[in-house]
């Protein structure tokens, strides 16, 4: 994080609020109905009010702050040769010797933070980088919250299809297909725009999985930008090959937030020598395997006012004009700002309502499943067959001691090696009711191996088989006491299923990301996402606690009978 | 069908070893039907690990048991135990299940007698250990004594050959003793075949016709309760009982 005196502030006093609303909430009885109540939504209120705190006026522009520190900070996800990608422990690409070149023009250090493509824009927004440099490209959408450098890279969509696929030749063949993209890309925008049923846009995190779907047939072609289609097919996926040429004119920049003119006055000035004096012919030649032609730096040149115009940025940045809705403050200061649109929830709504539904019947889903699977799984544990308790181990150890992510990427990407086929949803299902089996047998077992083996005796003593005893003392007296274990295991479930976004899922959490960059403001998304993952958890927690209340036989008045024995 | 005449039950080499721990050594006993025979000797004498021998809660390690004529087998147990009824020194109710359910449990689920029957019969056991009132309530709002008769009226509620009681008063208050002394003098009025693992020394000499001494897992003396607690023949047995009597 850079110092920043304010950050400071900022984070003491979200600090402060959820050491003094959360063992309130906790306290409330029953919890959700507090959802309609009027203190919990001024208690969220509160934490927009805080959110919103201007780090006093500061004159500094965000340039002279790089320069004193002497470093200059770039995030950039390193999921996209030929730009950018990590080797060994080594981070590489066309970027990152452009950004250290424009760091050397500054006379600055360069420090880069490497994280998810979800995740850069957050950071520029919350301060923790000054500048993105991810192949990044302009578009008039993220211009209206964010700013671009001149244009450093010419670009453009192209299509990826299996060698031979004849059915894919151009754009328009594309329609009614299935079509891999990386998630909030051009690519993405550009199928959008041609018409393309978003359910038929599998997106990815990570191009190589969509050029992986395409290999298994789940994808009928994949769009990307040429330099990273042309590299990940060079060095990967000789399976595939190129079509149709570019149907898109993009050019790349350096992405910057909004009112930092000088900044990216600095940074123009650099590209501009970089780009004349030898070094960026050099660098292209590098990364890109072909000889700079005079017509890429000429074409460079001719657009280079494609990124944000000087002009038009110092007259919004005057105090007379309005500040932008979603990000930044006052004009005087560089400081992180987060104000909660309600417009912009009110848009967002009926598409993460969407994926709010998706991930609840994901999880409704591997829950039916996964249950009665721990369960048997539990009681194969504990059988006295010692192959039955073999297998059982095996299952719980694997399962609990991989991660989920890998699992469901498993049953997506390489089942199709051994001819099984699923499609996203139902490998989500599988992945998410197995690893949850694999942790619902360990509290089962838990549960029966806490019931006094005196119960089984005096069942066994009765004449019961061990089946009935199970069946009719046992398990009635476990499945109370699992009911608040399995209720975490639901809950944690319910947010685990946002890991399924991985096989091109859009449930909540991947909607909240991809708004949250398409509308250049993840405060307010993310914060509309948390909620709603409340409004699921909640009833449920409530639910299981009257079930709790109902199933304490001990201290529970019965009403059915006159005479009611004392408490 | 079973001789009339035969022993209900014959124990013959009853040995059981816990890893290098002999519990049992060599038991030998012959049970007819209607006898009553109570089980002394001090804690860790052996006296529950025979009556969960004889139910094969515990498996023995050698000897055979003999019940109505047949031996025990592991694949007989299921059957056997419907004409074995324990009653054990912690209840052992089931706890989610009313006092009448607890009774019903096994008609139901194991004789497959339908729910009106079963409960028709359980409402009877119940009054005779006395508890008419209390057949809804669960096992948590009755005290021990109560729990204990329910435990009683579960057991018998298959109508079994046989009563194993593994010391049923040990758990309870003192004030709530007599209550289930009385449901089991009861039980041998009617001619009940039971054997009585207990540390009541007044109730075996009142109710039983045969006394056994177990000591280090053996049978060291056995006989008329007369005989037995008035002119013991072992000093063992002597000093147990002088420990157990001045208490």
């Amino acid at each position: 994080m850079l110092p920043d005196p304010s950050q400071e502030a900022f984070t003491s006093s979200l600090r402060t609020f959820y050491v003094s609303a959360l063992p309130r909430v906790g306290r409330c009885d029953p919890i959700f109905l507090q959802l309609t109540n009027l203190r919990l939504w001024l208690s969220l209120m509160s934490i927009a009010v805080l959110l919103h705190c201007p780090g006093g006026a500061r004159a500094q522009s965000s340039l002279d702050g790089i320069r004193q520190r002497g470093e200059l900070v770039i995030a950039t996800d390193a999921t996209y040769p030929p730009f950018e990608y990590v080797d060994g422990q080594k981070l590489l690409g066309f970027d990152v010797d452009l950004g250290n070149e424009i760091g050397r023009e500054l006379g600055v250090r360069v420090v880069w933070k490497q994280m998810a493509w979800s995740g850069v824009l957050g950071a520029l927004e919350s301060h923790k980088c000054d500048v993105i440099i991810s192949g990044a490209t302009i578009t008039d959408e993220r211009k209206k919250t964010t700013a671009f450098s001149r244009p450093y890279f010419p670009s453009g969509q192209t299509i990826a299809r299996r060698k031979g696929d004849t059915t894919v030749q151009r754009l328009q063949d594309l329609k009614g297909r299935r079509i891999s993209v990386q998630e909030e890309t051009t690519g993405q925008y550009a199928l959008q725009k041609l018409g393309v049923p978003k359910d038929h846009i599998n997106r990815f995190d990570k191009l190589e999985d969509g050029l992986t779907d395409v290999v298994n047939g789940k994808s009928d072609a994949a769009v990307a930008d040429l330099p990273a289609l042309k590299e990940s097919l060079r060095k990967s996926y000789p399976q595939l090959e190129l079509t149709g040429g570019l149907f898109t004119n993009e050019y790349v920049g350096v992405w910057m937030r909004q009112r930092e003119p000088e900044l990216r006055d600095a940074i123009n000035r650099a590209l501009g020598i970089i780009l004349v004096d030898g070094r960026y012919a050099r660098l292209y030649q590098a990364w890109i395997h072909e000889p700079l032609t005079t017509g890429i730096l000429a074409d460079l040149d001719k657009n280079r006012g494609a990124g944000t115009a000087t002009d038009a940025e110092v007259d919004r940045a005057s105090p007379q004009s309005a500040p932008p809705k979603t990000m930044g403050g006052s004009s005087t200061d560089n400081s992180p700002h987060f104000t909660i649109n309600s417009g912009l929830i009110r848009a967002a709504l009926p598409d993460l309502l969407r994926g709010a539904k998706l991930t609840l019947v994901l999880t409704a889903l591997a829950l039916l499943i996964g249950i009665p699977l721990g369960l048997a799984v539990a009681l194969a544990r504990i059988s006295p067959a010692t192959p039955l308790v073999w297998v059982a181990k095996i299952y719980v150890e694997v399962l609990r001691g991989t991660p989920l992510l890998m699992q469901i990427y498993v049953i997506y990407f390489v089942l199709p090696s051994l001819r099984i086929n699923l499609d996203p949803f139902t490998s989500g299902v599988i992945a998410l009711s197995l690893n949850a089996g694999a942790y619902i047998s360990e509290i089962f077992r838990a549960g029966i191996e806490s019931i006094d083996t005196g119960q089984m005796e005096a069942a066994r003593s009765l004449g019961m088989t061990y089946g009935l005893a199970m069946r009719w003392v046992i398990l009635p007296q476990t499945v109370r006491r699992v009911l608040p274990p399995l209720t975490n295991e639901a809950v944690a479930l319910l947010k685990d299923s946002s890991l399924v976004s991985v096989v091109a899922l859009s449930e909540l959490m991947r909607v909240g990301t991809e708004l949250a960059t398409s509308k250049g403001a993840p405060t307010t998304i993310y914060l509309a996402v948390a909620l709603l993952y409340l409004c699921m958890t909640l009833p449920l927690t409530w639910v299981v606690r009257r079930l709790e209340e109902k199933y304490q036989p001990i201290s529970r008045p019965r009403p059915r009978k006159g005479a009611v024995a004392n408490a | 069908m079973p001789d009339t005449d035969a022993p209900l039950l014959i124990l013959n080499g009853l040995c059981k070893r816990f890893g290098t721990l002999d519990v049992l050594r060599d038991i030998s006993l012959t049970m007819r039907e209607g006898e009553v025979v109570g089980l002394i000797g001090a804690s860790g004498s052996g006296k529950s690990t025979l009556l969960r021998c004889i139910n094969r809660l515990e498996t023995p390690t050698a000897g055979s048991v003999r019940f109505q004529d047949r031996e025990i087998t592991p694949e007989s147990v299921n059957l056997d135990r419907r004409e074995i009824g324990m009653v054990f020194q912690r209840f052992h109710l089931f706890p989610h299940l009313t006092a009448l359910e607890n009774v019903t449990l096994a008609p139901r689920k194991v004789l497959n007698i339908p729910a009106e029957r079963a409960e028709s019969e359980g409402h009877a056991l119940l009054a005779q250990v006395k508890l008419t009132d209390k057949a809804d309530a669960y096992p948590a709002e009755l005290s021990g004594g109560q729990q204990q008769r329910v435990a009683i009226a579960r057991a018998l509620a298959l109508n079994p050959a046989l009563l194993l009681f593994d010391e049923p008063t040990s758990a309870l208050d003192p004030e709530l003793v007599g209550e289930v002394l009385e449901v089991m003098r009861d039980l041998a009025q009617q001619g009940r075949t039971m054997l009585v693992a207990t540390h009541e020394m007044g109730f075996c000499r009142e109710v039983a016709q045969r006394v056994l001494f177990l000591d280090g897992g053996r049978i060291l003396e056995e006989g008329p309760p007369e005989q037995v607690f008035t002119a013991p023949k072992e000093e063992r047995t002597r000093a147990f009982l002088a420990r157990v009597l001045n208490r």
